[in-house]
């Protein structure tokens, strides 16, 4: 043993304490990359996709979905915009749509507009989320230009381009010639109603400019309780999206005819956006879309490839872990 | 100002060691001009002003010395000037054969010796002197003057500057002032991408945890700078001595310090407690030498009690130059007395030996040397950290396509949509409330808009470059240095020294070595001479079977034993001749030990033992040469008991003998031997020189014996060649008038005030002529521990180790043999040539030498092992013509080299001669101040704590007690610091760049304008809070191989050497798997959610988090041992992740308000994540598994092979591991 060890109490010692932590040799765990374990890993993979592929991919299948692009139908072939703007003509639209499959309640009625940049810098920006929460908020309108104040400098609740664009097209839905009812209750998160919007928030000075972005709200209901503003300001994260209009809560049978009696008042015309009503039903990957079946099958079939790649390589070229004699440097001798 | 002084009489004491080193330096320069500050490479130093007189001057000395040798051009420019440069810098130490230099070697740092030593060669003008007055602290004080006080304040910091002077440091790192830059930007109204908190939150988080780390470090040198200010010392008030607090010492107050107590400012010795006025003092503090140095009140000063003196002292102004003190004393006008070196003692050292000193202030607080001294090593800048700058760029240029990307798709877009701009709801520019049917908002108009684009994508897109970087390499590497210091294989248990990391910016180089450059005393060897062979007369005495072991003891005046501290073997045969011999034999013999007892500066000291009526006697010097002659000497029966600077005491087999010292010529290099003229007890004055065989065989009267010379030369060559250290003895009686003449001519030359070195130089070669050759002595030095078995592991690794020696080359060939560095089946070049032509022969034919044997096998295995060795001589030519390239095409081609008689700033020239053609990494390893140049030179310099000083440690990068730590350090910490910082580096650009590339998808479907669905909190702590720890800690405690294995296989350190784990290769395949994994990360949410009621704000969240859970499982599967620190880093990550996710996402005034708590409600948001997460590693777990198996690297079948030891072990734990067979 070292002396010094031993005469370390009475001396001042500067040796190191000992530790596993301070030697580096806590106890590890040193994975490695055995053809076992990284066939395993793919097969694992594998099977576990497959079956949710699948399971997704029917589950996509499963729900119903009612698709009609309706702006360019709804306007006459010229002056669109022209048409749009002018507050004293008729824009009402109606369509027949035929159901394929029975759709089970609850069945949700979307818009979708297409090529509206909800997620444009300018736009997204152009709210005030204390505004819309605090009465004492009112005025906190810096970022909502152009919509901060009406002209004579009152604040805009809500103010910014967001609240301003509300989309105001209607639906009104009948089955087979009898009308059914929308629910439009309970179409935006609880979550916002309760914390984000205030109830003691009014609208005032809305949508009181030269230029009428979309939707009025009624200035006697709170804020909190104006759910399509609320859906609305709600940003989409792309620039093709849907927003929740309504639901209706009852099953619609296969080849029943729907009449959808639109008023086409939103204007999406001076950009060339589309406008598209969704009728939907939903399941637990939400609205009908393949992709996520699809790509888990895909990854899932990928990986088992993989799988059986990997074995046949390592049946093909063996090496034996751990075999000294593949050092480069004992490689060196051995040619 | 001449002071005129009588005559020396006999008792005056020698010239202090230090001032004749110091004269040497001077030259004849008379009032150079000034010289320029000490720039940090000491051999780029030039002093163009005084260069051409110097060099006259310094060939004449030249001329006298053929065997110096020093680099005349180891830079190109002017052989005047490089001449004069490189002598100002010539620390000359033969280790190989000299001893007598107490300070003859080199003991100033090469780094700040030419300004300061010209500092003191001046003639001491008022306007450059500083006045003090004795015992008039007011009016020395008085305006003009205002000395500081005796406080010290090492601190950076005050409480006030702290701010301004950190952020100032801070800012020099072009990367912060890029990020600041940025963030001012965003200030601007038009570009805010960032809130302006958000966008000055990640510099402001790195700035401060530096900030706190360098608060943390200021306040401990504050609080050690309070304890030190407030120690008392007494000091002389109003005629008595009274206790003062240290801070409130003043210059020209006097001082009195007591036996042990450290001195607490810088003053001149006024008188001692001793008769002659000597003060012993220990410097360790100052330059870590253990041993006594002794320092003079001057006979002037001494008489008077202190409370009574009165005078002026003008002195230099405050310098660092610890061997130089340049002032004059003037005792109230009784003429000035000149001060040197050796009159001064220094704040930090301690006295010893010697009951009280009494001194005057001359430097105080921040004048005194050894805080003049104290700065930090110089800074080396790490290999990886100069090759990351490169990806650095590259990334820089992504950075600009990618917002020039998005530039220019937005300026398509504006002029696609110009005419619907102002209605489009989401634009909007016009104004159509106001009056003015022009007014817009926010429009500036189409160009400025686009530029503004391109602003706002750089702020957006800023992290490219990644903050965090730099901190976390500053972090990781403070982790592995702690590592380092508390590693076990790397204590010194002798010395009780710890390794010291003292560079904090380069532990990744220590993996990266490729040559090791070494010096050999001190380094190879212990520094612990024992004495082992002497050729007396003719006759050889080596066998020390049959003599005692214990030393000789005699017994004092009081009747008590006094044991040599170190027993020395002696020879019987040497014995009885010395004893009862008779003839000349026996006469030359005991001259032989009266030289070595006497011809040195060795001071006896005795200790007390635990037994009364013993004690022993320990001989303090500064060379380990001489103190193992004079433990020889006694060991024989001469036994030096006493020194003072008049005389000298030798007990010769019992009986006490004084010598009178009638002078004394220290060693210098340039004639590398010392000598001492005594007046002996039978009235005779004799002359006895000891010295390097080179510079004796030329003093030597061959006439007089030569079978004797013959003889005693023979001797040398076979001592040298079993690895001694030689030294030739010689003597000679001089006569009444050749003393009288050299007397007249030695008083001449110490009162000089002007080129003293050289004319007491000039004297002492007058007089060491026709000597007689009395014989030699052989010293080993042993090897330290592990030394061949550490030398041996180095040249598996790849490493090619060089040693540069100043011994001789038979001396330095037979330790190359003795630890491994050459051995028998190597063919050797000697280059030793004495002449300019033959040198360049001697090299063209080892080219083609070298050459030829290339040719013959083009098979490595087959390689004839090579090893060069050369000498310094040879070196001079080479250097001096343009040969270098084929010494470095010679060197190149062989497995060792060996300089010997190699001169300091030689070694760092053969150091750049490596530095310059190659890429490779060098590291230089030395313990002595003779090695600082090298040190400074090499990428990494690593000092031993030995017994020459700390001169070396000093100028280190590292510092450890031992050669053979060098393994554990390069082999194991230096293999595990680069793997981890260069895949910390490749892992920080990668995770930076992954989350930039997931920005920039998403602005393509933004209308290009930057917006993004991560809320900004998130993108600003993305790379300082969500990914940052898990690297660090990986950075600190990943290990690729265990120690065992590391060590085990040597070959395994090529890794680094190859740059394996760091390069533009890894660089690229990590960056397209960054573009991959984005493109995953993007697209599979994107498809998922196309045409759905997604909101921005829920998508950003899967965005958030897939990054963040990506980038950690990506590091998890690189982690290569996992203990539970890693484990929680890397899962704590993510989960801190999610909760700073879920805390901003339940602030209701933020847009995405409870977004996730939806998200995390849906199916499809879990699915994604994981399908993410599965496509986004495919390619890299397909790439891994794919590489480890088919194409394996040596560390992945190392890290295999203890794979399967571990299982073995675990089954079999009492085997050993020897049992894995090396095919």
């Amino acid at each position: 043993m070292d002396p010094f060890e031993v005469e370390g109490d009475s001396r001042k010692s500067n040796k190191p304490k000992y530790s596993k932590f301070t030697q580096q040799e806590l106890p590890a765990c040193k994975p490695l990359l055995t053809p076992g374990i990284v066939v395993s890993a793919f097969s694992l993979i594998g099977i576990l996709f497959v079956p949710i592929g699948l399971a997704s991919l029917s589950a996509s299948q499963e729900i119903v979905e009612l698709i009609d692009r309706y702006d360019t139908s709804c306007v006459p072939m010229t002056d669109k915009v022209g048409f749009i703007q002018n507050s004293k003509t008729d824009k009402t639209c109606t369509r027949t749509l035929t159901v394929p499959k029975q759709m089970k309640s609850p069945i949700y009625v979307y818009y979708q507009i297409g090529d509206f940049y909800q997620n444009h810098r300018r736009y997204v920006k152009s709210r005030s989320d204390k505004q819309l929460r605090y009465k004492e908020a009112a005025g906190l309108t810096k970022n909502c230009e152009p919509e901060g104040n009406s002209a004579d400098g009152a604040p805009i609740i809500p103010c910014g381009l967001i609240a301003w664009s509300l989309f105001n097209d209607t639906y009104t839905i009948s089955v087979n010639k009898k009308a059914i009812e929308v629910n439009k209750k309970g179409i935006a998160w609880q979550s916002d109603k309760n914390n984000k919007f205030g109830s003691d928030v009014y609208p005032s000075n809305f949508q009181k400019g030269n230029i009428i972005g979309g939707a009025k709200l009624n200035e006697s209901i709170p804020l909190s309780e104006q759910e399509d503003l609320i859906v609305w300001m709600r940003t989409a994260a792309l620039p093709t999206f849907r927003k929740l209009y309504g639901r209706i809560e009852a099953d619609i049978m296969a080849n029943d005819q729907l009449t959808v009696v639109i008023q086409n008042n939103y204007n999406t015309y001076s950009f060339g956006g589309s406008k598209v009503l969704v009728l939907s039903t939903t399941s637990w990957i939400g609205g009908k879309n393949n992709f996520i079946g699809v790509a888990y099958l895909t990854i899932g079939g990928l990986c088992l490839f993989l799988a059986v790649g990997f074995i046949v390589l390592y049946m093909f070229k063996p090496r034996a872990l751990g075999d000294p004699s593949y050092l480069s440097w004992n490689r060196d001798i051995l040619d | 100002m001449r002071p005129e002084r009588p005559l020396l009489p006999p008792s005056t004491p020698p010239l202090p060691p230090q001032q004749t080193e110091e004269a040497a330096g001077r030259a004849s320069v008379d009032v150079p001009d000034r010289l320029p500050d000490p720039v940090p490479s000491p051999i780029l130093r030039h002093s163009p002003a005084s260069s051409t007189r110097r060099s006259r001057s310094l060939r004449s000395v030249m001329a006298n010395s053929p065997s110096v040798t020093f680099a005349e051009d180891i830079r190109s420019g002017s052989k005047a000037e490089s001449s004069a440069s490189s002598f100002e810098n010539f620390q000359f130490r033969l280790a190989g054969s000299m001893t007598g230099t107490p300070a003859g070697v080199a003991r100033v740092s090469t780094r700040r010796s030419a300004s300061e030593r010209a500092g003191s060669q001046r003639d001491l003008r008022d306007e450059d002197a500083r006045f003090v007055y004795i015992n008039d602290a007011d009016h020395t004080n008085a305006p003009p003057a205002r000395f500081p006080d005796n406080g010290i304040h090492t601190t950076k910091y005050s409480i006030l500057t702290f701010v301004p002077r950190n952020l100032y440091e801070q800012f020099h790192r072009v990367a912060y002032v890029y990020f600041l830059i940025l963030a001012a930007l965003n200030q601007v109204p038009q570009l805010g991408v960032f809130s302006p908190v958000a966008s000055i939150l990640p510099l402001a988080f790195v700035l401060g945890v530096t900030a706190v780390k360098d608060a943390y470090e200021d306040w401990r040198r504050h609080r050690s700078d309070k304890t030190e200010n407030n120690r008392t010392a007494s000091v002389l008030v109003g005629g008595v001595f009274r206790p003062k607090r240290w801070k409130e010492i003043q210059v020209g107050e006097v001082v009195r310090v007591v036996a042990n107590e450290t001195l607490p400012c810088d003053m001149v010795l006024l008188s001692t407690s001793d008769p002659t006025g000597v003060a012993y003092v220990q410097t360790i503090n100052l330059d870590g030498e253990s041993n006594l140095k002794t320092r003079y009140a001057k006979q002037e000063t001494m008489p008077t009690p202190p409370e009574a003196l009165a005078g002026i002292i003008k002195c230099e102004k405050p310098n660092r130059n610890i061997y130089g003190f340049l002032a004059t004393v003037d005792l109230d006008g009784r003429g000035a007395v000149s001060l040197g070196p050796s009159n001064i003692v220094l704040r930090g050292c301690e006295i010893k030996n010697t009951t009280w000193a009494i001194g005057v202030a001359v430097y105080t607080g921040r004048d005194t040397k050894v805080m003049l001294n104290n700065s930090g090593a110089p800074s080396k800048r790490s290999r990886l950290e100069t090759h990351m700058n490169r990806e650095t760029i590259v990334l820089t240029v992504v950075l600009v396509l990618l917002c020039s990307i998005v530039t220019l798709l937005a300026g398509i877009w504006l002029g696609d949509h110009s005419d619907e701009l102002a209605v489009i709801p989401y634009f909007r520019k016009k104004d159509f409330s106001s009056s003015n049917a022009d007014g817009t908002y926010k429009w500036y108009g189409a160009g400025p808009q686009v530029v503004f684009t391109f602003m706002m994508a750089v702020i957006q897109f800023q992290v490219m470059i990644p903050i965090a970087l730099f901190i976390s390499m500053e972090l990781s590497r403070v982790g592995q240095a702690y590592f380092m210091v508390q590693d076990k294989h790397m204590f010194d248990g002798k010395r009780q020294a710890k390794f010291q990391c003292r560079a904090l910016n380069i532990n990744e180089d220590l993996g990266q070595i490729k040559y090791v450059f070494s010096d050999k005393t001190g380094t190879l060897t212990e520094n612990q001479m024992e004495f082992r062979c002497a050729s007396v007369h003719g006759g050889d005495f080596s066998d020390t079977d049959g003599g005692g072991g214990d030393g000789h003891s005699v017994t004092g005046e009081d009747g008590v034993v006094l044991r040599p501290k170190t027993a020395v073997k002696t020879d019987p045969k040497l014995m009885a001749l010395l004893k009862d011999g008779a003839g000349e034999k026996a006469v030359r013999a005991r001259d032989f030990f009266l030289t070595l007892a006497t011809c040195n500066t060795i001071v006896p000291i005795v200790v007390d033992t635990p037994d009364p009526a013993a004690r022993l006697l320990e001989y303090q010097g500064e060379s380990p040469d001489e103190q193992a002659l004079v433990y020889a000497a006694a060991a024989y029966g001469y036994t030096l008991v006493e020194r003072t600077s008049g005389h000298i005491i030798v007990d010769v087999f019992g009986t006490r003998q004084r010598y009178d010292v009638l002078g004394l010529h220290e060693f210098d290099s340039d004639r590398k031997r010392m000598s001492v003229i005594v007046g002996c007890p039978d009235k005779t004055v004799k002359l006895f020189v000891k010295g390097a065989d080179s510079s004796m065989f030329g003093v030597i009267d061959k006439s007089m014996n030569s079978d004797v010379v013959q003889a005693t030369e023979k001797h040398l060559h076979s001592y040298s060649s079993i690895g001694l250290r030689t030294l030739v003895i010689g003597m000679r009686e001089l006569s009444q008038t050749e003393f009288q003449e050299w007397q007249i001519a030695y008083e001449k030359a110490s009162t000089s005030l002007l080129g003293r070195g050289n004319l007491l130089r000039g004297v002492a070669t007058n007089i060491e002529r026709n000597l007689r050759l009395l014989g030699a002595s052989g010293i080993e030095d042993k090897l330290q521990d592990g030394v061949p078995e550490a030398i041996e592991k180095l040249r598996q690794a790849g490493i090619k180790v060089w040693v540069l020696t100043g011994d001789k080359q038979e001396t330095a060939i037979s330790i190359g043999y003795s630890c491994k560095l050459l051995t028998r089946d190597m063919t050797q070049i000697v280059i030793n040539s004495h002449s300019r032509e033959s040198c360049r022969k001697i090299l063209d034919d080892a080219v083609s030498m070298v050459n030829k044997l290339r040719s013959f096998s083009t098979d490595p295995q087959a390689k004839m092992p090579l090893a060069l060795i050369i000498d310094g001589n040879s070196l001079v030519y080479i250097f001096d013509t343009d040969r270098e390239e084929k010494l470095f095409e010679v060197a190149k081609a062989c497995d060792v080299v060996l300089c010997c008689r190699v001169a300091p700033l030689q070694k760092a020239g053969i150091v750049d001669l490596i530095k310059k053609r190659t890429s490779d990494m060098t590291l230089a390893i030395g313990d002595g101040a003779n090695d600082v140049s090298m040190i400074q030179m090499a990428d990494v310099g690593i000092g031993i704590s030995g017994q020459e000083g700390r001169q070396a440690v000093m100028a280190s990068d590292f510092a450890m007690g031992q050669f053979r730590f060098l393994v554990p350090l390069l082999l194991v910490h230096g293999h595990w610091n680069y793997q981890r910082m260069g895949y910390m580096i490749l892992y920080n650009f990668y995770r930076n760049a992954t989350f930039v590339f997931v920005l920039f998808w998403y602005v393509l479907y933004t209308g290009f304008t930057l917006t993004t669905a991560i809320t900004e909190w998130s993108s600003v702590l993305y790379s300082v809070i969500y990914t940052a720890v898990p690297t660090i800690v990986v950075a600190i405690l990943d290990k690729d191989l265990s120690r065992r294995t590391l060590l085990k296989y040597p070959q395994l350190y090529g890794a680094g050497q190859r740059e394996e784990n760091y390069n533009l290769r890894l660089f690229i395949f990590i960056m397209l798997d960054s573009i991959w994994q984005s493109l995953a990360i993007f697209f599979i949410p994107y498809l998922a959610y196309r045409k759905s009621v997604i909101d921005g704000a829920s998508l950003g969240d899967l965005w958030t988090l897939s990054v963040v859970i990506l980038v950690n499982i990506h590091l998890a599967m690189d982690v290569i041992r996992w203990n539970w620190i890693t484990h929680a880093a890397i899962w704590g990550s993510i989960a801190a992740t999610w909760i700073c996710v879920m805390i901003i996402d339940s602030i209701p005034i933020m847009p995405g308000f409870w977004a996730i708590y939806k998200m995390m409600g849906t199916g499809l948001f879990w699915a994604l994540l994981l399908a993410v997460t599965v496509v986004a590693m495919i390619p890299h777990f397909v790439a891994k598994a794919f590489r480890e198996y088919f194409t394996p690297n040596d560390i992945q079948i190392a890290r295999e092979m203890e794979k399967s030891q571990d299982l073995h072990d675990a089954t079999h734990p009492e085997v050993q591991m020897s049992t894995v067979a090396r095919a």
